[in-house]
């Protein structure tokens, strides 16, 4: 694709997200909606800056992704192993498809209750379930990725004299890696809308609690502003880990 | 042997449920506190919910808004999948709006949406909408971008119209992923039902969740749990079953899809 048309490609992505603000200014600014019900969206923004700037808020958002990064980095290190020991070892194997099978389309929020009851409002109960609804995609992804590897490079790296130890990290793993990836983004996503969710369900701090006091005020500006936030984290966190990805597979052909 | 074989294929996920509830047993006998009742004891009070009027009722007008809105969002979402996967323009009109809204948590806009259309029954089907939409968007988007362009080129030599050619080509081909994307949103459906039912706490099974859970009868809040787990297991199983019928002749992807966000 040349520069010219893929400019006038995001120009057109523009065009609906302009399009959406525009209505919504002028269903506020036209007094189709009162604005306790729908803020125009420069008061929002305008809250979200200045609420970015407060210490309340600050520490919401600290709060709420401490949960987020725990949790994930618990589900991708289980995810990971889990996956590739499902991929090296037959009897693993035999063992963890029919539990993956069973526990990955379960509503895994359904199980916040019993965390709940387990192990108490605090942190852990939110890093549980973050790291229960993350972990099933990273594994997947990680299972799938290192069953595919092929047999040549492998069968290569056995004729090189490579230990069948090493084989795992220094062929299987490597391979892996974009699917891994691949796994990580979906799961990534998944952990800020859940740990966001699980914080509205029932939490003293946090981002998604903010929107619950909010909501029971009606202070219709207050809601916009945790959503808008946490779908930006959403975003930048799914940015950095682009970043990480076209770094970690630098020289590869992108698929 | 081979039929042995089979049979213990078909039966390692049932083996695995009784398995993880073997596990549940033991750890509640060990660790033997009043907040974790045996598996034993939980089961044994799903026929008290399932027999009581009430809530057996708002279980099915739960099953009911999930159905429905399952179905709005397959009609809307395929459609506009499988055009943007054939229209580069299209494509690129939609993508960037789709990519804001991906990380969106849906569930969370119960409260807005509530305030704006109220506590009935258009704004919980509203918000299953939103949840299931996006990714059968996205599979029928893939679906529809890696059809064979041959097959087009084909089908418009022998004087099919485009509209023609979306409906006898593209959809038929791109059906695999897209009911990919389907049994994604169905998961995805059950999930945003409950999560959204446990943030507005009106009915439903997520409000029986948490209101067990308030009146402190942890074996009802469990058997909840088993009651909605069983209904997550059972609808991705039975729609794998009818998608292994459908797209049989397709060669068997990843058997499990790779989210349920």
């Amino acid at each position: 694709m040349n520069p010219r048309a893929a400019a006038s490609d995001v120009l057109l992505g523009i065009v609906p997200i302009a399009l959406l603000v525009a209505i919504w200014q002028a269903i506020a600014s036209f007094g189709y909606a009162p604005p306790a019900l729908l803020p125009p969206p420069g008061a929002v923004f305008m809250r979200l800056a200045r609420q970015l700037g407060d210490e309340t808020f600050q520490a919401a958002i600290a709060a709420t992704l401490f949960r987020l990064s725990v949790g994930f980095s618990i589900a991708v290190i289980l995810g990971v192993s889990i996956g590739l020991a499902a991929a090296a070892n037959p009897t693993v194997n035999a063992v963890v498809r029919p539990v993956v099978r069973v526990l990955a389309p379960l509503p895994k929020v359904a199980l916040y209750p019993a965390l709940l009851l387990l192990l108490g409002f605090g942190h852990q109960s939110k890093i549980m379930l973050v790291a229960a609804d993350a972990l099933f995609p990273i594994l997947l992804s990680t299972y799938y990725g290192a069953s595919m590897v092929e047999q040549k490079l492998i069968w290569s790296a056995m004729a090189a004299g490579t230990p069948r130890r090493q084989i795992l990290f220094k062929v299987v793993l490597p391979a892996a890696v974009p699917s891994i990836l691949t796994g990580c983004r979906i799961g990534l996503v998944i952990s800020c809308i859940v740990v966001f969710l699980a914080e509205m369900i029932t939490s003293t701090d946090g981002l998604g609690h903010v929107l619950v006091t909010a909501a029971r005020t009606f202070q219709a500006v207050d809601m916009f502003v945790p959503l808008i936030a946490i779908s930006l984290l959403g975003l930048i966190l799914n940015a950095l880990l682009q970043g990480l990805r076209s770094w970690l597979l630098r020289g590869f052909p992108e698929v | 042997m081979i039929a042995m074989r089979t049979i213990l294929s078909r039966a390692a996920p049932v083996l695995a449920c009784l398995g993880l509830l073997g596990i549940w047993q033991v750890a509640a006998l060990l660790l033997n506190t009043d907040s974790f009742p045996t598996a034993w004891e939980a089961v044994r009070a799903i026929p008290s919910i399932l027999g009581d009027k009430e809530s057996l009722i708002n279980i099915l007008a739960s099953l009911r808004r999930m159905a429905i809105g399952f179905s709005l969002a397959v009609t809307v979402a395929i459609p506009l999948g499988l055009t943007m996967g054939r229209g580069r323009l299209v494509a690129s009109f939609f993508n960037p709006l789709l990519m804001v809204i991906y990380p969106v948590p849906k569930a969370a806009l119960m409260p807005i949406i509530m305030l704006w259309l109220g506590v009935g029954e258009i704004a919980k089907i509203l918000v299953i909408f939103l949840g299931v939409s996006l990714p059968v968007i996205y599979h029928s988007f893939q679906g529809a971008k890696a059809v064979e362009e041959k097959m087009l080129w084909s089908g418009a030599a022998m004087g099919l119209s485009a509209a023609q050619r979306m409906i006898r080509i593209v959809l038929p081909a791109a059906l695999p992923e897209i009911l990919t994307g389907c049994r994604t949103g169905l998961v995805l459906a059950l999930i945003t039902m409950i999560t959204s039912e446990m943030i507005a706490r009106q009915s439903g099974a997520g409000n029986i969740l948490f209101n067990s859970l308030d009146m402190g009868q942890y074996d009802t809040v469990y058997a909840m749990i088993i009651i909605v787990g069983a209904m997550g297991i059972g609808l991705d199983a039975a729609f794998e079953s009818v998608r292994a019928r459908l797209v049989k002749w397709s060669e068997p992807g990843f058997d499990i899809p790779l989210s349920f966000a």
